[in-house]
């Protein structure tokens, strides 16, 4: 039984950078949590029972939440022993910690019903994970958990080909070395991470952590093979005949561009590029690493979600003034709420209800302003909840040297492209174990949905993983059998 | 990690690589590119596997030594050291039909990416005709073409004193589209198919127009990625956006908006001339 304590309403705040210093920077934003402050945060948990604590269904992977948070609390005086036993929790469901404390909408999940709402500040949770995962991981706890459960892995002398190393792959990759696969993952880029390590900011994830998930995967004995591309280098039809299973996780990477003139004038980047040059290249290290990016004085990022906040927020570490450009209004940004106050505290501006019609270039082919069309919300409501918006047949220019498009992506197109992938609106169709319309062609993650969310990745890979393993011991059943 | 097996300047400025890579050799046709990384801060860029050898598992790359990276390249790599990445191949392959004549240009050093496809359209049964526009004497891979096709014209010029990279592209613009004209003149052809610098290859593609030829042209935008997800390398062709990586590099040249891509290429030229220079300095201890 929880002992009865007294409420603490507030949240125990985690340390910041302040704005000033870090859009100088691109390093890390949050600090987070020392153990004494992580376990003042984890008291504040009223430790409701699993099986109805709102938590627990809130989060895409159903993580016990309190049983990791009760770990930090019951453990207190050993903070590795505490450390250890709540990281076992979180594994059980989630293998990549380090990333979704940092990366989750937890507004909308995990936090969203946390009965301490009711009465004051939801518990951090994201920031706990966050806590336990950086503290294991500079301790060495979590290589120590991961060796206490390697020499019990069996080799099932079967191999699965995993398609791009991103949340997804990565996940599905980790499961499936742990039940004894032998797992290769082939991956287009120079290094595996897939949106974490292209798209999403140093600042906001520093490439380090996802360099050390790459690393725990290798010692399970998992094989990477980077500037290999499905589709291309070899053939899905080709994978099938060396191996028993795959799983593509190939991700949406295409950027999807606006159809207005001037789309290709030089300055204006898809966030893609943007983001790739700026945190796979290096380009905010220029001349020192080799991949040159340009940004103007006067910058403009087209929408607002995370990838949109991710683009402002690299662009005005280069010094420029920047603009988030939104055909809908501030109740409709679909980016974590953080990130968007993170981008406020660092001066960036927010235009709402305005839509691009034209970019409109110099002589030279340089972009130099955008053609806005005011637009209206109407009371009635989209399929997705969001208000309906028309135009109002009155415009607006607002200079630019640079523009970012952050209007969103599709699935890849190289892996779609595949004899026998069903495929709708481009994006790949699974059945209920997560296998494609190829046996024993299994999918998830953003090939699946579009974009969606690093959780939901790997919820999928976890959950894809499961399937593989299940059709794989009935083709080895098949075959003793046989 | 991918070994430098042989490494040879062809002619000055243009340095061979022959490379293990044999996932790419494996795969490879005439017309696909790969993409080099070749140092832990180096950029990722394209170039053409000019020959191959499936069973062996190697890859030739030629470079033409313009700026930093490729520069650096043929400073700093030698033979048993390894390039970090080599990815491949990437994009479609060239169109290997029977087109009966066929004109292939290539503009300064384009030409060693004319080779794979002008050797596999002899073989497919054109008769080939390769022209070579280059600075003299710049006799780049002039056995190899003799040995594969038809007929190899080599168009020379010289450097005049006082000359930059900018004379020099224009003089082969110039001399391309004068040469093309006068054999588009004097003879037959089915078929024209240019690779090389933006200007130089509309140079050419406004006199094959006039003889209303088709033209294949292989594009090279600047790239990152080379698999579809950035967009860089987008250009207009036919009044859509195409990626060239994915979409390209090869297209029909009627239908190619030749003054944007034009616009595009020269987009980083000021930070690749300072990435340049401060590799110099840095080389002369500075
Ligand atoms: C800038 C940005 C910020 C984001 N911020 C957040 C956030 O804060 N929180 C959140 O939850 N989500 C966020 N997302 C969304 C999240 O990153 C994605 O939903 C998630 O990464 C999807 O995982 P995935 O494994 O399906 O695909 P990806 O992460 O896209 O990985 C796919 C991998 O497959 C590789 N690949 C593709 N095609 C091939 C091929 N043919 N052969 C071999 N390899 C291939 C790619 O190179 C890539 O490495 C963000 C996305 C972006 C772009
Ligand atoms: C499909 C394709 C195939 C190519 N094949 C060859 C080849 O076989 N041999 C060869 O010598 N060159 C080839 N190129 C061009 C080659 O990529 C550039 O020469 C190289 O990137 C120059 O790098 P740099 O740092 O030495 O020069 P920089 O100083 O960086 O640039 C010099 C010029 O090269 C071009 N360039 C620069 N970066 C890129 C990039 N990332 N992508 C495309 N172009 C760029 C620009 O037009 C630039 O003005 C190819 C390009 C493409 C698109
Ligand atoms: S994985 Fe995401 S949603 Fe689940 S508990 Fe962690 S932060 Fe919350
Ligand atoms: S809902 Fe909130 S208070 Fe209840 S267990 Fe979950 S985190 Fe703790
Ligand atoms: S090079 Fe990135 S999409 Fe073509």
């Amino acid at each position: 039984m929880a002992v009865r304590r007294k409420l603490i309403k507030e949240r125990v705040p985690t340390p910041e950078r302040p704005a000033e210093e870090r859009i100088h920077d691109f390093k890390e934003v949050n600090l987070g949590y020392t153990f004494e402050l992580a376990v003042k945060e984890a008291e504040r948990c009223l430790q409701c029972p699993a099986n109805y604590a709102p938590c627990i269904k809130g989060c895409p992977v159903h993580i016990n939440i309190p049983g990791f948070i009760g770990k930090l609390v019951e453990y207190r005086d050993d903070p590795d022993k505490a450390v250890k036993e709540a990281l076992k929790v979180i594994w059980a469901c989630n293998s990549l910690p380090a990333t979704t404390g940092r990366v989750c909408p937890q507004e909308d999940q995990c936090e969203m019903n946390c009965v301490m709402g009711k009465v004051g500040d939801k518990i951090n949770i994201g920031k706990l994970e966050r806590f336990v995962a950086d503290y294991a991981r500079e301790k060495g706890i979590d290589e120590e958990l991961l060796f206490e459960m390697v020499p019990k892995i069996e080799k099932k002398g079967q191999k699965v080909a995993i398609i791009g190393a991103g949340p997804a792959g990565l996940t599905a990759a980790g499961e499936l070395a742990k039940l004894g696969y032998d797992v290769t993952i082939y991956e287009a880029l120079h290094e595996p991470g897939g949106v974490l390590m292209y798209g999403i900011p140093e600042f906001r994830l520093p490439k380090s952590i996802v360099e050390s998930e790459i690393d725990k995967l290798r010692k399970l004995g998992v094989k990477i093979l980077t500037d290999h591309i499905v589709g291309k280098t070899v053939t899905i039809e080709e994978l099938l005949e060396e191996y028993d299973a795959v799983f593509i996780g190939s991700g949406a990477g295409t950027p999807r561009l606006i159809n207005a003139p001037g789309i290709n004038l030089n300055g204006i980047y898809t966030a893609n590029e943007f983001l790739t040059r700026v945190n796979l290249m290096k380009a905010y290290l220029f001349p020192e690493y080799d991949t040159p990016v340009k940004v103007g004085k006067k910058v403009i990022v087209i929408g607002a979600g995370n990838t949109a906040m991710d683009a402002a927020r690299s662009a005005r570490r280069f010094g420029a003034e920047v603009i988030i450009a939104y055909r809908r209004g501030e109740e409709d940004v679909s980016a974590r709420i953080e990130e968007v106050e993170h981008a406020k505290e660092e001066g960036i501006k927010f235009e709402y209800f305005i839509n691009p019609v034209e970019f409109i270039g110099d002589e030279n082919g340089n972009v130099k302003a955008v053609k806005f069309e005011k637009m209206k919300p109407l009371d009635e409501r989209d399929k997705r909840g969001k208000r309906k918006i028309v135009g109002t047949g009155e415009y607006v220019t607002i200079e630019a040297d640079t523009v970012i498009i952050a209007i969103g992506k599709h699935p890849n197109r190289l892996i779609i492209n595949t004899p026998g992938l069903k495929v709708e609106r481009g994006r790949i169709v699974v059945d209920e174990n997560m296998m494609t319309s190829i046996p024993g062609v299994f999918a998830g993650g953003d090939a699946i949905r579009g974009e969606a969310t690093v959780i939901l990745a790997m919820g999928d890979g976890r959950r894809a993983a499961k399937a593989i393993h299940e059709y794989l011991t009935k083709k080895r059943e098949g075959k003793e059998n046989a | 990690m991918y070994r430098i097996l042989e490494k040879k300047e062809l002619a000055p400025k243009h340095i061979m690589y022959r490379i293990e890579a044999p996932h790419v050799a494996r795969k490879v046709q005439p017309g696909q590119f790969v993409i080099v990384r070749a140092f832990p801060n180096g950029e990722r860029i394209p170039l053409t596997p000019v020959m191959w050898d499936r069973e062996e598992g190697w890859i030739v790359l030629i470079t033409f030594v313009r700026g930093k990276t490729t520069m650096r390249m043929a400073n700093e790599l030698k033979p048993g050291d390894s390039i970090l990445n080599v990815a491949g191949p990437l994009g479609n392959p060239a169109p290997i039909e029977k087109f009966g004549r066929v004109l292939a240009v290539g503009l300064s050093a384009g030409i060693v990416e004319v080779f794979p496809i002008a050797k596999a359209l002899q073989k497919a049964g054109n008769d080939v005709t390769t022209l070579h526009v280059a600075p003299a004497p710049m006799a780049i891979l002039k056995d190899e073409f003799t040995e594969s096709v038809s007929r190899h014209i080599f168009e020379g010029f010289e450097i005049q004193e006082g000359w930059g990279t900018k004379e020099i592209v224009a003089e082969i613009a110039k001399r391309g589209a004068e040469k093309v004209k006068e054999l588009l003149s004097e003879e037959d052809f089915d078929f024209v198919l240019t690779v090389g610098p933006a200007g130089a290859q509309k140079a050419v593609f406004n006199v094959v127009k006039e003889f209303g030829i088709p033209m294949h042209a292989d594009l090279h935008p600047i790239m990152v990625d080379g698999t579809g997800m950035c967009g860089a390398c987008r250009v207009m062709v036919g009044g859509e956006v195409k990626f060239a990586c994915i979409d390209g590099p090869g297209f029909d040249a009627y239908k190619v908006d030749w003054d944007e891509l034009i616009h595009r290429v020269g987009f980083y030229t000021d930070l690749e001339r300072r990435a340049l220079e401060e590799y110099l300095k840095s080389l002369r201890g500075e």
